[in-house]
């Protein structure tokens, strides 16, 4: 049976070209780099190079650009090191409810450890209220985190107006933004942005998993967060793979070198997508905005009446993989907490399934796919005993 | 965590699904709230109180949908005496086994059965309404799954006192504080108790 992956948000497929770009670095350059001695010095010179490549892509400089082992490992230096460095400013923190578990885990480390952190609310579609960010800036505010694009509905989140409101304090509050589901999917300019602090993550956008980036604005200072050797980093001590950062340097490359017409691509199928659920089953509530305030590859729809897991297994025994935010299939047996935030009901989100396409998807599999989901919602809602329609 | 062949077989094509016309009993337990809820319909002989005939809706995931088909599959043509005895352990024995996080689905199957055949026992003066007492409460708590384990708190000796006074059920469990279940066990708990109309107030202690 033919693989449908609609799992992109959980990773992605590496794209050959990634593959080809990573072997050389296995198999003959292998070393790491290093002063005075040629394999140290060349492979040191492909760091570089790669490192200019990154930053180009966000208006960044190169020696703004830390290879991390993933985006939870940067966000991990990111956060920890600019609040043990920068602690003697100020102790408060603003994030919101639904952002990124990295950012929330870390947030409820730094509350068990003294500091203060303010958690926005959001709104229905997932944009973070700006009026209660404006009154949550006080004095001792030295950090704010949000999450780029919402890892669950891919809400894009106003950065331009947040810098407005953030720049209004009259002292310097730092900007992280977790941008693992933005990058390669978004333009950004950190600069226009007004981010001081940025992770992303290689294995999101085609590239290899176990490898990734921080953006670390010139000026930002950061405490050690990881104590060690320094291999590759000073911030992400102790080895790196270079194949991977090889890798992700050509996922970076593929992204970057199309990118309208790749972009374009991935909006026009989730479009598609969801006009055929809306138009083919009836009773479904699209979580997240529609329209340019949401990532172009993300489409999370509830279907009511039904449970997300029984959808989710149903579809995944057709081939078809996608995810869901119903307390059955996760961890701790809780509905997906940035869907309940947003005002939706247990049962919404228990009946919710996210989409998270990529350039690989084709029109053939989305119409596969919805003639398989009308048949699943269908059978589900028969043996329900909420659906009387 | 992977279900056997007979759970998906179960959830892909589950047996008795629908409703019965005017059931000699039925019952719903769970809510969507809840994330999962059955709905259970029966007709029973009235002279040899066999069930004749039995069905079932779903509202849940999976394991809930191959749990509540092993279970209307096992108690027909059984007499209500004989169906009352089917433990959840045995529903989910008879899937093959469940996932220990699942095992919840099969405690609700079995619960909507026998509220069911209660429903029937009932109707035709064959048992009362229970009293309510602490036994009851403790009853309820053996429907408590821990998740990590897949068996229920009471059995697992994690209820370490249940008191009633005044309207307030209190039940204090012992459960480690960073366990990713711990909420869901207090959810659980309230939850189960707050069916009892007795029960006004429920004060959860961890």
């Amino acid at each position: 049976m033919k693989k449908i992956y609609f799992n992109n948000c959980l990773t992605s497929k590496p794209a050959p070209e990634v593959v080809d770009a990573m072997l050389p670095y296995l198999k003959e350059n292998f070393y790491f780099p290093g002063n005075f001695i040629e394999t140290g010095e060349t492979i040191a010179s492909h760091l570089q190079d790669f490192k200019e490549k990154i930053a180009a892509t966000i208006g960044a400089k190169a020696n703004e650009i830390h290879f991390t082992t993933g985006g939870t490992s940067a966000n991990n230096i990111a956060i920890k090191g600019y609040l043990s460095a920068n602690a003697h400013k100020g102790t408060h923190i603003i994030c919101s409810v639904i952002d990124y578990p990295d950012l929330l885990t870390n947030a409820a480390f730094f509350e068990q450890s003294g500091f203060e952190v303010t958690y926005l609310n959001a709104d229905w579609d997932g944009f973070i209220d700006l009026n209660q960010l404006e009154k949550a800036i006080r004095p001792d505010t030295i950090l704010f985190m949000t999450t780029l694009a919402n890892h669950t509905t891919g809400t894009i989140q106003p950065l331009r107006e947040i810098k407005d409101i953030l720049a209004k304090a009259d002292h310097k509050i730092a900007v992280h933004v977790d941008a693992c589901e933005a990058y390669a999917r978004l333009p950004i300019n950190v600069n226009e942005l007004g981010i001081d602090l940025m992770s992303v993550s290689a294995h999101k956008f085609h590239g290899p998993q176990g490898v990734g980036f921080l953006y670390q604005r010139k000026g930002i200072v950061l405490g050690q967060f990881k104590h060690g050797i320094r291999r590759i980093d000073n911030l992400e001590t102790g080895g790196i793979s270079i194949a991977a950062i090889a890798g992700m340097n050509k996922a970076v490359e593929l992204a970057f070198e199309n990118f309208e017409e790749n972009t374009k691509k991935i909006k026009e199928l989730s479009q598609y997508l969801l006009r055929k659920i809306e138009e083919r089953i009836p009773h479904t509530i699209l979580n997240g905005p529609r329209g340019d305030k949401r990532a172009p590859h993300n489409i999370n729809i509830s279907f009511e009446f039904i449970e997300g897991e029984a959808i989710m297994m149903m579809m995944d025994l057709n081939g078809i993989s996608a995810d869901t935010g119903s307390a059955c299939a996760s961890e701790g047996l809780k509905p997906n907490y940035v869907l309940m935030a947003l005002g939706r009901t247990h049962e919404q989100s228990h009946g919710s399934i996210k989409f998270t396409l990529s350039r690989y998807n084709t029109r053939e599999e989305i119409d596969y796919t919805v003639n398989k989901l009308e048949q699943i919602v269908r059978e589900l809602r028969s043996r329900s005993p909420l659906y009387n329609k | 965590m992977q279900y056997s062949q007979k759970v998906l077989d179960h959830f892909m094509h589950p047996h008795n699904v629908g409703k019965l016309e005017n059931p000699d009993a039925e019952a719903t337990e769970g809510s969507p709230a809840c994330g999962d809820q059955v709905s259970i319909f029966m007709k029973v002989d009235e002279n040899t109180h066999k069930i004749q005939d039995v069905k079932f809706l779903s509202y849940g995931c999976a394991s809930n949908i191959a749990t509540a088909s092993i279970i209307t599959d096992m108690a027909k043509g059984k007499t209500i005496e004989e169906a009352k005895k089917i433990t959840w352990k045995e529903a989910a024995e008879e899937l093959d086994g469940l996932p220990p996080v699942k095992m919840h689905c099969s405690v609700l199957a079995v619960d909507t059965l026998r509220k069911a055949i209660k429903d029937y026992e009932i109707k035709h003066g064959l048992a009362e309404e229970d009293k309510f007492s602490t036994d009851k409460i403790i009853e309820e708590l053996k429907k408590v799954i821990y998740p990590n384990v897949g068996e229920d708190i009471v059995s697992l000796k994690m209820v370490k006192y249940v008191g009633f006074k005044d309207g307030t059920a209190i039940v204090d469990v012992e459960i480690p504080k960073f366990d990713k279940y711990r909420d869901n066990v207090a959810e659980e708990i309230r939850e189960h108790l707050e069916k009892f109309k007795e029960i006004k107030d429920i004060k959860i202690t961890m």
